[in-house]
């Protein structure tokens, strides 16, 4: 075993971060310094960082302010995944080093960056001007204040885990079709319009739908799982994706897109079925790829809802199909710990 | 440069509010937002509990009368009470409000707003969203101000009013992202930066940018603060960054134990041990570690709060966001530890002077929410008021600004005063032979204010208080910005901050020492009684040769009598 897995053990050791350096006025490219410092088990990722800026290095640039796990602020990528420093404790990333003891330290992803491992968020927030990310009122603002709108709990549980979005930009960070495409809606983009299309006292969820299905929108999500598996608060931001395409076929029918037109039979083809069958996959039309990534964890989805269990895909062998059944499998497995982790709570 | 209408300095729940509530009165004005973290990240989404409002869904008798009362007696009688009625008569329609335009609530079985009981309350009139009140009211704001089209400058940082002899003519404000010192020319500024609570550093609940900037930006200017002296303190923040672990903790039957294993609330509140009020309960801890009874450890001496005996099942099912906040930032974990604590400073009462439309003696300058002292909270806030202050103050600054803005005609920012502004932050970055770390100085003074003007006070240990913080001013002209890139510069930007933190604190222990009486949060162990006849008034203070000068003003009556407070 590594010397870490013995040290972490202790109340003290020394510790190194290596953080990635750039300063656009003064260098040309970006690099890594390295500060080792002794700390104090319990200390937080945020707090080794102040202290580095504090006693070691002024110049070390990041952002933070609630120390608290609220504001957002602080999301940094550590050790290659990007979470929150304030809420990451430097014995658990000792554990996760790669090499024993030095804890990398690096910018978010995905973001225009400005310094050090400080990000530009001014795009996050054109995207939620770009898809009205906001209640625009049923009640006209001359009428405010005078009554509630009665609204009931059930459908507040709908939106509430949504409305924990503290706006870090982890999961923009880790999203694999942003990596690609800036113009992208993004994963919490799509989180924050779907919490907005569930809430009754909002008026204009069908303009909203009509922004979502246009090119770079809900469709073009891979469901590669990674935003919910980075999110800081632990939304199930797939749910909203899948929720914003149901409601989109059920609304809008199929006519969005060249894969959406196929969507229903598809699914019906599963559910009903119980396998696949190769005539009405859409994969002549919109090849494997995007298949898999936009029909089949929503037509596992609609099945598990229906308590039907998932029925072995019987699809006959041809070129591509080998990898189809892999990613296939992955896919079922978490739609099926979602599902799990929800009737169990 | 035309200049704007209205610049708001701050984008809490307090400045957003007002931002909306102007362009609301009146589309056409030119209005600025400007704010030091993306308003969505300011100090508001902190507040979990909710915010107070008689709307009488829980409690059917409840009325606007019986929140004036809680609210006048919560403050010892130090509120100004015409301030209050506004208050607490505006409160269930900004609630309404607030609901109208989409703030996410906890709801009741009727479908209307879930209210929940509060301390210093008659009545569950407290209105909530889960534990997240404060980040939802300001995601919404946020949201409500894009919709409008409010225009924003983030991670804008004030530097100071520019004046034309006693008059404003707008702001001067850095540029974090280029560096750039700009001018902000504007016919009325609203001042919305939030608490100076984290003046007490790391035995303070409040966040990193909670330095009172607005409030030393108005005092170097010439306009008055208030109430300085009062800052609240809560029982429980965690040992090494004094975040908050809430009431819930004790409320499920935590117990408080000192260093030789004993329950010691016992001795303080034999009836309601640890339930007892918030600041019984602080000062309680506090004379523990006082008289020796304390845990000791580098980061300071401490207590344990010990939810063992719970157990992992009641700790897990209800209090799973405590026992997060005590792995994430203590790295304990409550099943198996108990967790160390002690008393944090988490609201300021105090603020800048203003009437009850926000107005300060400043023609054209205004301040709302924890920034501004109307006076609401008077010597003790009541817990949910602070939000209602923010919300309900903000839009009536917000409304006044809008309309009053046409009344002046401010003449034109000097450029010299910009380039003298980039001078003046320029010399921070020379070298120095002999040089400070602005972070030893910012830790030393949150130390001192603990120690000596925290939650107990006397004249001996105030002096002391005072004597550091003079001498930490004077360790403050050889502190040296190290980074001197214009780029994101947050060296500078703490430095800056430290100043503005340093000038506050002299208010606060000056207030402190002058006021020879207990009162509300404010507790001298030699002046141990309220005494109403020489300090039932508020303490004024104003910048004069570099120094606060105190002065006094009445209390506004009219509705309830001195009485005792007991709970
Ligand atoms: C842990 C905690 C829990 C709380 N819980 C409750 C509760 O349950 N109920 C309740 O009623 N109250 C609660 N409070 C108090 C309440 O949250 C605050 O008093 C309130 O949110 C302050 O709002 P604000 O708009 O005045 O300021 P803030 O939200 O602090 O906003 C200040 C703004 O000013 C900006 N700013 C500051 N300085 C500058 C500068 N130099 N240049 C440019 N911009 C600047 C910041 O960027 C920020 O946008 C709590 C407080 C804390 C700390
Ligand atoms: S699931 Fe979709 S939104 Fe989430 S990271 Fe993958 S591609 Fe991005
Ligand atoms: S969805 Fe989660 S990870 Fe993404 S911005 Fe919101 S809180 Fe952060
Ligand atoms: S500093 Fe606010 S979330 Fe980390």
């Amino acid at each position: 075993m590594s010397d870490s897995t013995i040290q972490h053990h202790e109340e003290s050791r020394d510790v190194t971060f290596r953080v990635h350096r750039f300063n656009p006025q003064v260098d040309s490219k970006p690099y890594f310094d390295d500060y080792t410092i002794k700390l104090e088990k319990g200390i937080t990722v945020l707090r080794a960082l102040g202290y580095i800026k504090e006693h070691v290095d002024s110049t070390l640039t990041f952002r933070a302010f609630c120390q608290a796990g609220i504001c957002g602020s602080c999301a940094m990528r550590i050790n290659n995944m990007s979470k929150l420093a304030c809420t990451t404790q430097v014995w658990d990333e000792l554990d996760k080093a790669r090499e024993p003891g030095v804890i990398k330290i690096e910018p978010l992803r995905n973001l225009p960056h400005i310094k050090d491992l400080v990000v530009e968020m001014d795009p996050v927030v054109g995207k939620m001007k770009k898809y009205s990310n906001w209640v625009d009122s049923r009640m006209p603002e001359e009428e405010w204040g005078k009554k509630e709108f009665l609204v009931s709990e059930e459908e507040f549980q709908a939106y509430d885990k949504a409305t924990d979005c503290i706006l870090c930009a982890s999961c923009v960070s880790e999203c694999t079709i942003l990596r690609a495409h800036k113009e992208y809606v993004s994963p919490v983009v799509l989180l924050r319009s779907f919490r907005m299309n569930a809430d009754s006292r909002d008026g204009i969820h069908d303009q909203r739908l009509a922004g979502l299905v246009q090119d770079h929108g809900v469709w073009d999500c891979t469901h590669c799982y990674r935003c919910q598996e980075t999110c800081v608060k632990n939304i199930p931001i797939m749910d909203a994706i899948h929720g914003i395409r149901e409601d989109a076929i059920e609304r809008r029918g199929t006519k969005d897109t060249s894969g959406a037109r196929h969507a229903e039979a598809f699914m019906d083809d599963i559910e009903k079925k119980g396998r696949l069958v190769e005539a009405t996959l859409p994969i002549r039309t919109n090849g494997i790829g995007w298949t898999l990534k936009n029909l089949l964890p929503m037509a596992f989805k609609m099945i598990l809802k229906r308590r039907t269990p998932p029925p072995p895909p019987l699809v006959k062998a041809s070129k591509g199909i080998q990898s189809l059944r892999k990613e296939l499998k992955e896919m079922a497995s978490h739609v099926a710990k979602d599902h799990e982790k929800k009737s169990g709570e | 440069m035309k200049p704007f209408d209205i610049v708001i300095v701050g984008g809490g729940g307090s400045g957003l509010y007002a931002a909306m509530e102007a362009m609301k009165t009146n589309p056409n004005l030119n209005i600025a937002v400007l704010s030091k973290v993306y308003p969505n990240r300011s100090h508001t989404s902190a507040a979990q509990g909710g915010a107070n409002a008689a709307l009488a869904n829980k409690a059917k008798d409840d009325t606007v009368e019986m929140h004036i009362f809680d609210t006048i007696k919560g403050s010892d009688y130090l509120a100004d009470q015409d301030a209050v009625e506004v208050l607490c008569s505006e409160a269930p329609k900004i609630i309404r409000e607030l609901d109208n335009m989409g703030t996410p609530w906890s709801r009741m079985d009727d479908k209307t707003i879930a209210q929940r009981p509060f301390g210093g309350a008659g009545r569950p009139r407290c209105c909530y969203c889960a534990d997240k009140t404060g980040h939802t009211i300001l995601q919404t704001l946020y949201e409500q101000c894009l919709r409008k089209g409010v225009f924003f400058f983030n991670e804008y940082f004030a530097l100071d009013l520019s004046l034309d002899g006693s008059r404003s003519r707008g702001l001067i404000a850095m540029n974090m992202k280029t560096g750039k010192v700009e001018a902000f020319p504007a016919k009325t500024v609203i001042f919305a930066t939030g608490g100076y609570a984290k003046m007490y550093w790391n035995r303070s609940s409040n966040a990193a940018g909670n330095t009172g900037d607005g409030q030393a930006i108005a005092y170097r200017a010439g306009i008055p603060l208030k109430d300085m002296e009062f800052v609240q303190f809560h029982p429980t923040g965690l040992r090494k960054s004094g975040l908050l672990v809430t009431e819930g903790a004790r409320g499920e039957g935590g117990y408080l134990v000192n260093a030789e294993g004993e329950r010691f609330m016992k001795r303080y509140a034999p009836e309601k041990m640890e339930l007892g009020p918030r600041d019984l309960v602080s000062r309680s801890l506090e004379t523990e570690i006082l008289e020796g009874r304390g845990f000791d450890s580098p980061a300071g001496k401490y207590l344990h709060l010990d939810l063992r005996h719970l157990g992992a099942d009641i700790i897990k099912s209800r209090l799973p966001q405590i026992r997060e906040m005590c792995m994430y930032f203590e790295g304990v974990d409550p099943i198996e530890e108990p967790v160390p604590v002690r008393p944090t400073a988490h609201y300021s009462m105090g603020g800048i002077d203003t009437d009850n439309f926000g107005r300060t003696i400043m023609e054209g300058v205004y301040a709302a929410g924890e920034c501004g002292c109307v006076s609401v909270h008077g010597a003790n806030r009541l817990g949910g008021n602070s939000l209602l202050d923010i919300l309900v103050f903000g839009r009536i600054t917000g409304r006044a600004a809008a309309e009053e803005a046409g009344k002046f005609n401010p003449s034109a920012i000097p450029a010299s005063e910009v380039t003298d502004k980039e001078q003046e932050l320029r010399s921070f970055m020379q070298p120095r032979g002999h040089y400070e770390r602005y972070g030893t100085l910012r830790e030393d003074l949150g130390h001192t204010l603990g120690a000596n003007v925290g939650i107990f006070r006397e004249a001996s240990k105030i002096k002391q208080g005072i004597a550091d913080i003079e001498s930490l001013q004077d360790r403050f002209q050889h502190v040296r910005v190290f980074d001197t890139g214009d780029i994101y510069n947050t060296n500078l930007l703490q430095v800056l901050e430290l100043k503005n933190m340093l000038d506050l604190s002299e208010t606060v222990a000056e207030g402190a020492l002058s006021r020879e009486e207990s009162r509300g949060s404010h507790t001298r162990t030699d002046f141990p009684t309220r005494d109403d006849e020489k300090w039932h008034k508020h303490t004024i203070y104003t910048y004069e040769g570099g120094r606060p000068k105190l002065a006094y003003k009445p209390v506004t009556m009219g509705r309830y009598e001195l009485q005792e407070r007991t709970y």
